[in-house]
Formats: C-alpha cells, sequence, structure tokens
C-alpha cells in the first residue's frame, strides 16, 4: 500500500500533473457554479480538450472537474437558490436561508470545510478499499461479471424514487441504445436501418453530450435564466458556534455519503437527501432545519463529496460507474484505451495511484481556493446567461467533433440534445439512461461469455456460489421494489374499502 | 354517496406527456424486440444470438411501459408512503418549493418576465428555436465550414433571439471562434471541416 501511495504521490506532484489537476479543480468550479452545468456537463464538455494528454494527466484534470463542480455547485445553491448540478439541490433549503439571513459567508465556509472533510475521509476508505475490491473481482469468471453488472443495474431501480419503473425503464432503453451497431462477437448490424455510419454504434461520449450539455443547457434557458444574487456578505466569517454545531452533522453526512455512493447508480445526489433526512431526525438543533441550519449544510455537503469520491469503488475496481459523472469518465478511460476493472490496478498501477493521490491535491487547492475566494467566484453568476449558453453549445459541438472527426457525431449530439431536453423536460432520469449505455457492451459481452461457458446455459449463474449469491442479489434488488410498490397500491385499495365500507354503514 | 368518493384518496391524474412520453418507449420496446427475434435469438450451437439482448430488453421496456400506462391511471396517490424513498422525496419536494419561492421573489420586482426578458410563451418556444439554429448550422457546415456555420448560428441567437447589441454580440462569437480554433484546431489539431468556402 505504502509503495502505492509513494508511486502515485510521485505521478501527482509532477509539475504538470499539479498544473492540470489545478485547472481541472477550478475549471470545476466555475462550471459546477454554473446553473445548467452540472459535473457530468463539464467532463463531457472537456473530455474532447485532453484528447491530446497522457492518459493520467487527463484523467486527473477530468477527475479535478468532477469534484471541482461540486464544490462550486453548492455556491449557486446557496447564493441564488439555484442549485448548479443536482447533488446541491437539498441546500437550497439551508443554505439560501442562511445566506438571505446574511450568513452567506458563513454557510459558504461550512460548505466548503465539510466539503474537504468528507472528501479527504472518504478518500482514504476510497485508497482501502479500491485495490482490495478489484483484487477480489480478479477471481470473477463472465458469470459473476454478468451478476454484478445486473446488481449495478438493479440498484438504479432500488433508487429511483416514486417511479421505479419509469427508472429501470430509462436504464433498459439506454442499454437498447447501446445495441445500435455490429454486435460484439457477432457479424449481425442491429438497429442501422441501413445507415453505414451507425455500423460503429453510437459513439456514448457523442451521446451524453448531447444530453447533459446540449439538453441541460436548453432546459435552463426554458426554465429562465438565472437570479440575481440576492444575499449579503456581511459577516463573512463563520463562527465557533457554527462550526461545532456543524461537525457532528459532517461526520455523519460524511458516513451516509460514502456507504451510499458506493453503490452502482445510487450517486451523489440521494446521498445528499439522505443525509438531510438524517439530520432531521438525530440533530440536537433539528428545531432549527428548515430555517438556516449550519447542520442542513454541513451534512449534505459532505455526503455530496464522500459519494462522489465513494462512487470510484466501482468505477475503478469493477468498472461499472457508480453515478452519471463517473460514467462520462468511463467513456475517458476508454478513450485513452484503458479498461477500468480488476485489471485496471495491476497493468496501470502509476495511472490509478497518481489519480487517487491527486483527489487530495485537488481538494486542497478546492479548499484553498474557496474558503477566501468563494464570493469572488459567485462573481461569474453576473456574466449574462444570454453570452454563455450559446458559447457552452458551440464548444459541445466542437468538441463532439473533435471526438469522432466526422459529421455524423454532430448528428448524434443534435438528437441526443433534443432527446436529453424532452427527458429533463417531462422528468425521465437520464442517469439511468446513461449506466444502460455504458454497461450495455459489457453485459452482452459477459452474457455471450456465459451462455458459451453453459453450453447455451444461463442456469451457470446459479451453479457457482458467488455468482449464485450475486445473482441473487441482484434478483431481490430489482424485484423488492416492484413487489414493494404493488403491495403498498393493494393496502391503500383494501384501505379504501374498508373505509368505504364503514361510510356506507 | 358523495361523502364516500370524497373519502377515497385520489387517483393520479396522468400527466399528458408522461403517457405519451412512456407509451413513445413501449412501442420502441415493441419495436426492438420483434426486430431482435429476427436477428436471432440464438446461435447453432444453441448458444445467445446477436438478437437476445435486443429481444429481452425491448420486451423489458415494453411490458414496464404497459406497466407504467397503468400505474400512472391506477395507482392511488400517496402510495409510496412509508419507504426511505418517500422521505426523499418530501425533501426533494421542499427544496423545489425554495428554488420557486427565490424564483418569484425575483419574478415579483417585474412582470412575468423571467431574466432573459421573456415571457413563459416565449421562454416555451426558446429551446426550438435555438434547436433549429443549430440545426441549420450543421446542415450548413459542408458549405461553410464547422466553426464559420456555428460561429453564424451564434451570431444570429445573440442578435436576433437574445435581441443583444451588434457590436458585443460580434465580440463575443469572434472571441469564441478564435478561442475554439486556437484550442481544437491549433492546439488540438482537429481536422475541421473547412466546407465549400475552405476559409477555417
Amino acid at each position: 500500500m505504502i509503495d502505492n501511495l509513494m508511486l502515485g504521490l510521485e505521478t501527482a506532484v509532477s509539475p504538470e500533473n499539479l498544473l492540470w489537476c489545478f485547472v481541472g479543480v477550478l475549471l470545476g468550479t466555475v462550471i459546477g457554479l454554473l446553473p445548467g452545468l452540472g459535473s457530468t456537463t463539464g467532463v463531457a464538455i472537456l473530455l474532447p480538450v485532453t484528447l491530446t494528454f497522457d492518459p493520467v494527466t487527463a484523467l486527473i484534470m477530468l477527475a479535478g472537474i468532477y469534484y471541482g463542480s461540486q464544490y462550486g455547485s453548492s455556491i449557486s445553491s446557496i447564493l441564488i437558490s439555484t442549485p448548479g448540478d443536482s447533488s446541491s439541490v437539498v441546500l437550497t433549503i439551508d443554505g439560501y436561508q442562511m445566506a438571505r439571513k446574511g450568513r452567506a459567508g458563513a454557510a459558504l465556509a461550512i460548505s466548503a470545510l465539510a466539503s474537504f472533510f468528507a472528501a479527504i475521509v472518504s478518500l482514504i476508505g476510497l485508497i482501502a478499499l479500491a485495490q482490495p475490491i478489484a483484487r477480489f473481482a480478479l477471481n470473477f469468471g463472465p458469470a459473476e461479471n454478468l451478476a454484478i453488472i445486473l446488481l449495478g443495474m438493479a440498484t438504479i431501480v432500488s433508487f429511483a424514487g416514486e417511479n421505479i419503473l419509469r427508472g429501470i425503464t430509462m436504464a433498459a432503453a439506454g442499454l437498447l441504445v447501446s445495441m445500435v451497431g455490429v454486435a460484439s462477437g457477432f457479424s449481425t448490424a442491429r438497429f442501422t436501418f441501413g445507415s453505414v455510419n451507425l455500423l460503429s454504434g453510437l459513439d456514448f461520449v457523442a451521446v451524453m453530450i448531447g444530453i447533459f450539455a446540449v439538453g441541460e443547457v436548453l432546459h435552463q434557458i426554458r426554465r429562465g435564466g438565472e437570479k440575481p444574487i440576492r444575499a449579503g456578505f456581511r459577516d463573512l466569517l463563520v463562527t465557533k458556534e457554527e462550526l461545532r454545531r456543524a461537525f457532528p452533522s459532517t461526520v455523519r453526512g460524511t458516513g451516509l455519503g460514502f456507504t451510499v455512493g458506493v453503490l452502482p447508480g445510487a450517486g451523489a445526489t440521494l446521498a445528499t437527501f439522505l443525509a438531510y433526512g438524517v439530520e432531521k431526525q438525530v440533530s440536537r438543533f433539528r428545531q432549527f432545519i428548515g430555517k438556516g441550519a449550519p447542520e442542513a449544510v454541513a451534512a449534505p455537503e459532505a455526503a455530496n463529496n464522500a459519494a462522489a469520491n465513494a462512487s470510484f469503488i466501482p468505477t475503478l475496481a469493477l468498472g461499472i460507474p457508480g453515478s452519471g459523472t463517473t460514467a462520462v469518465l468511463l467513456g475517458a478511460f476508454i478513450i485513452f484505451g484503458l479498461q477500468p476493472g480488476p485489471l485496471l490496478f495491476q497493468q496501470e498501477p502509476d495511472l490509478v495511484w497518481g489519480l487517487l493521490v491527486s483527489f487530495f491535491f485537488g481538494n486542497l487547492i478546492l479548499l484553498v481556493l474557496n474558503l477566501p475566494m468563494a464570493p469572488v467566484f459567485a462573481q461569474i453568476l453576473r456574466i449574462p446567461y444570454v453570452y454563455l449558453y450559446p458559447i457552452v453549445l458551440m464548444m459541445s459541438f466542437i468538441g463532439a467533433f473533435a471526438l469522432g472527426n466526422n459529421m455524423f457525431t454532430l448528428w448524434i449530439v443534435f438528437f441526443s440534445g433534443l432527446l436529453g431536453y424532452f427527458m429533463k423536460r417531462f422528468d425521465f432520469p437520464a442517469a439511468p439512461f446513461v449506466l444502460g449505455l455504458v454497461l450495455g457492451p459489457l453485459l452482452e459481452k459477459y452474457l455471450v461469455q456465459t451462455s458459451a461457458l453453459g453450453n447455451g446455459s444461463l442456469l451457470i449463474m446459479f451453479q457457482q456460489p458467488l455468482s449464485l449469491i450475486l445473482t441473487l442479489a441482484a434478483l431481490v434488488a430489482l424485484a423488492y421494489p416492484l413487489i414493494a410498490a404493488v403491495i403498498r397500491n393493494l393496502r391503500t385499495r383494501r384501505a379504501d374499502a374498508k373505509q368505504r365500507e364503514t361510510v356506507t354503514h | 354517496m358523495n361523502t364516500v368518493t370524497a373519502k377515497n384518496p385520489p387517483r393520479n391524474r396522468p400527466e399528458v406527456s408522461d403517457v405519451i412520453g412512456t407509451a413513445i418507449l413501449g412501442v420502441v420496446g415493441a419495436v426492438a424486440a420483434v426486430m431482435g427475434i429476427g436477428y436471432g435469438l440464438s446461435v447453432d450451437s444453441g448458444e445467445v444470438g446477436p438478437g437476445l439482448l435486443p429481444f429481452l430488453t425491448g420486451t423489458f421496456i415494453f411490458l414496464a411501459s404497459v406497466a407504467e400506462i397503468f400505474r400512472l391511471f391506477f395507482a392511488r396517490v400517496g402510495t409510496s408512503g412509508g419507504r426511505i424513498m418517500s422521505a426523499v422525496e418530501d425533501i426533494e419536494a421542499t427544496a423545489a418549493e425554495s428554488i420557486d419561492s427565490a424564483s418569484e421573489a425575483v419574478s415579483a420586482s417585474g412582470d412575468d418576465v423571467d431574466t432573459f426578458g421573456r415571457t413563459e410563451k416565449q421562454r416555451n418556444r426558446a429551446p426550438f428555436v435555438i434547436f433549429a439554429t443549430f440545426g441549420i448550422a450543421l446542415a450548413l457546415v459542408p458549405v461553410l465550414g464547422l466553426i464559420i456555420a456555428l460561429s453564424l448560428a451564434i451570431l444570429f441567437l445573440l442578435i436576433v433571439v437574445e435581441k443583444q447589441k451588434w457590436w458585443t454580440s460580434a465580440a463575443a462569437t469572434i472571441g469564441a471562434a478564435v478561442f475554439v480554433y486556437i484550442v481544437f484546431g491549433l492546439v488540438l489539431s482537429v481536422p475541421m471541416p473547412t466546407g465549400m468556402l475552405g476559409l477555417i
């Protein structure tokens, strides 16, 4: 472990990597605080810019954009009650209330400190867990890999909110889109409708740029642009009392965020809502929550950053993205010819450990930048969105062209943008769609391999103890929320019937 | 009898968009399942064929969409209570209220226009105008080249759609064009299509 960390340190502290880490977190902060541009959009738009970099430098910068935007998105939530990213939606409650009371500076400081604490603790967890999991996953055969992907997709369902069916349907739709083109291991062209351009499939990074960059920006335009800053900056310094109140919440948020973040598909947004909910139940000052309580800023912020780091565990160790943004990052790995998964730790130790150690420096830079300069960053919110969005759209199209060097990629971005806009407008979740899109080729590869191992029978998945446990877990995770929803509905109907009987008697 | 109906928890009144969106997904699933059968569910040796996953996924999407439409029409309001996720949804709703109340506070200061100066009707139309503009720009790439076509799209949006001053619009457009030319054209050496004009 120490050797690996030293190797990572050596890679991370090279002047070039430190510089791009700094650029990444700075750009991430700016992107995060702009409404309509979240971490996924930021990584998707800027991925093409890193094409000529060394893979490790590119990934350090892209990861920097990811966690940098977690800090940035909190700024706009606190100051203008407009979340820069879905993971900071919950901050619009107490963060904004604190700002309205003239405690914007304190809210921003608590947010930055909680983020830093959570990032460092979760980084230790990430470093401690990722390699053992990867080592364990080396024993996986196709059946186990197939089961683990199914389990990953099933967890999306469990956390899809009220609309479980819609979540899983979107994941399946993403899976379907991933099947366009000639299937790996076969010579049959699927869903190409005679188009030569579709033979090699749809470039999923282009689809993501369309959905997350074009779709989100246009949705923001429909929402009506950002609001002016109304928060006061008097009392910039956080008080001792506020820090004392925020600390236990930060610890709770970190633990919860890390646990939720490890699960594929659950993501940071859910972690923030759960952390807020827990504070409402257990905090000593729960009566102040909703009215500008530091606990309700610290806990979700900590959960957000802990979950973001934790989502790298399934991504790096198993090759299964834990969130929408890690799905795009997984695309970046593939573009650089790397396959995240158990073998990555053996084949590219300097890259993996360099990336992980860079998280420490990135978060340190973010803390140093954010503590004194958050109000300065906030001035970016004064740039009129009318100038910003056309340029973001132009960057999205040209960036996508750089990925594929063909006009067809541009049309993929265009139509995915249209799809993304409608998905956002009508609440069809994008994250399960993207996870389906990314996991599709892997799922099919392991399905074909498992079938070949079992001479055509997939029952082999139930014959090995490990694959049996994983498959059953996937089935339970998939079936439980659906069955529970049906039972709840039946119970409500029974209660209705009883009520009707009492009233008529 | 009126009392009885009043005491019943109401059924969900589905949004038209939900029903249409789910129905589209259902049709896509059904078509994919049929096409999957055409690709072959298994190969000669009895192993998984190229059509199996499309068939299974398509069938699943179709069935899930049918179930979702059923749920949209027949599920009772409040059936999600008592779960962890329902607590999450409550917090989500509170946050949405907070965001909305902040917007209302701002819009109350002016008329019914947003910070872009658009009315709700214009706001609904704006994304489509922008889409159409970029669609036309992409269609013009073979003639004008990528950077010029997209720059003209930006200029059009700023001057005509956003009604900005022409010189600030021109400055922003030229700035953006120069930036992408330097980053993508010069630094990343991306071979940008220059179109029939052959300029940049």
